[in-house]
């Protein structure tokens, strides 16, 4: 049974209801479920959907995402419409009006696949608490939460260089379905090769994981089709797949190459 | 905590009424204000049966608390019709026999709605993701999907 609803109108006040144990919620997409199962993990909510931490911003190549965006806000942004057609994969546009930004970095995978985009762009997590607020990169938040109490604000992200952003999702179905394996790049070339790569996978493991592997693989040669079926088998060594209702982690670990290869050539 | 007043603008009309804590936008308008064309499906955001409009998009009414939203406006199903006609996407479902049970027809009339809001011309595939989370288990989806680009059309002429 829920005892309180908490709509606290700042970052400060929103602290304060989570030090005191309240749990957070923002577009309440994984948070409402529970409530109404009759499983929620604290008797108190608190919803951060007037805590003023919504809206995008650009400065030069960096954006700045606040928590509260929804993937919808995301889907329509010129600022940030390299990301569309990964947010379309996310759910439905139903669950996009309410399913937002930060929320996307708690959510157990094979959901989440924002989330997966982001370590792949390197995001910055600025995260208000008690003491004075903090940045933490967005994998260390992914690897261990934020302490409780604390409150992510927003995203920081460099926007791409045209043609060097890369995401495929592999689902059961074409719309509003999880991640089998999800992929999300940065890889830029140079007279052919390539000369830096951030990848990161989303279905294959727990939380959302940097390719390293594949990385190194990639690094000085070209993105062709052997390459990449490479850098996608040495991708099983940064994996730890798990079953679901989706796919065997069999599955998952057997097609990850192909994914891989799909998100740079289609 | 007791439960709190909240006022909602609900088809273009004020309503107030007490909510305990944590009760859902879904349990509200069914339950508080007799709105019961919003259905309780899963109640987990899966089946897309609760769909309204919150500040004009379409929401999942089972996944909002009530209490976060207080001074919003609201469009149900029951808001669509005009002085007792039906408009184009009623008008459609019904002649093209997209409702069988009905019971996922709510949901989607406005998640139709929202789309048509938005792109009043929309490709069979824009329809298809408008839908997408909506689940209906009688008609295979082909009858819907037809239905809301005959409503557009309409719309349009």
């Amino acid at each position: 049974m829920i005892s309180a609803v908490r709509t606290p109108d700042s970052v400060a006040a929103a602290v304060g209801h989570a030090a005191a144990g309240g749990w957070l919620m923002a577009g309440g997409t994984v948070v409402m479920p529970q409530v109404n199962s009759g499983s929620a993990r604290s008797p108190e909510l608190v919803s951060l959907r007037r805590a003023g931490i919504g809206g995008i911003g650009l400065d030069g190549a960096v954006a700045r995402v606040g928590a509260t965006t929804t993937l919808a806000e995301v889907e329509e942004s010129a600022e940030l419409a390299f990301l569309r057609g990964a947010v379309r994969t996310v759910a439905s546009p139903t669950i996009r009006t309410l399913a937002t930004v930060g929320g996307n970095l708690f959510v157990a995978q094979p959901y989440g696949d924002l989330a997966v985009c982001l370590l792949a762009l390197d995001a910055t997590v600025e995260i208000a608490g008690q003491q004075s607020p903090r940045e933490a990169p967005v994998g260390a938040v992914l690897a261990g939460g934020v302490v409780p109490g604390e409150v992510v604000t927003a995203v920081r992200l460099a926007v791409p260089a045209p043609g060097t952003w890369f995401y495929h999702k592999a689902m059961r179905r074409k719309l509003n379905s999880a991640a089998i394996v999800a992929v999300a790049a940065v890889v830029e070339t140079a007279g052919g090769v390539v000369t830096s790569a951030r990848i990161a996978l989303g279905g294959v493991a727990p939380r959302p994981v940097r390719a390293a592997s594949a990385e190194t693989v990639l690094i000085g040669r070209p993105l062709e089709s052997d390459v990449l079926e490479e850098a996608g088998r040495a991708a099983r060594a940064d994996i730890a797949p798990f079953d679901d209702a989706y796919a065997s982690a069999w599955y998952r670990d057997r097609v990850l190459p192909v994914h891989l290869r799909r998100a740079f050539l289609g | 905590m007791a439960s709190s007043v909240v006022n909602l603008r609900v088809n273009e009309r004020s309503r107030e009424f007490l909510a305990a804590p944590g009760t859902t936008l879904l349990s509200s308008l069914r339950d508080a204000l007799g709105l019961t064309a919003a259905k309780r499906g899963c109640a987990q955001g899966g089946c897309g049966t609760c769909t309204v409009l919150l500040d004009g998009r379409p929401v999942m009414a089972c996944l909002v608390a009530v209490e976060t939203v207080g001074g919003a406006s609201v469009r149900t199903l029951e808001g669509v019709a005009r002085d007792g006609e039906l408009d184009e996407v009623q008008s459609a479902f019904l002649e093209g026999f997209a409702t069988q049970c009905g019971f996922c027809t709510p949901g989607m009339i406005m998640a139709a709605e929202a789309l048509l809001d938005r792109n009043p011309d929309p490709t069979r595939d824009e329809v298809v993701e408008a839908i997408s989370g909506n689940v209906c288990r009688c008609t295979g989806y082909g009858p819907i999907v037809d239905a809301i680009l005959d409503a557009a059309a309409r719309r349009r002429s």
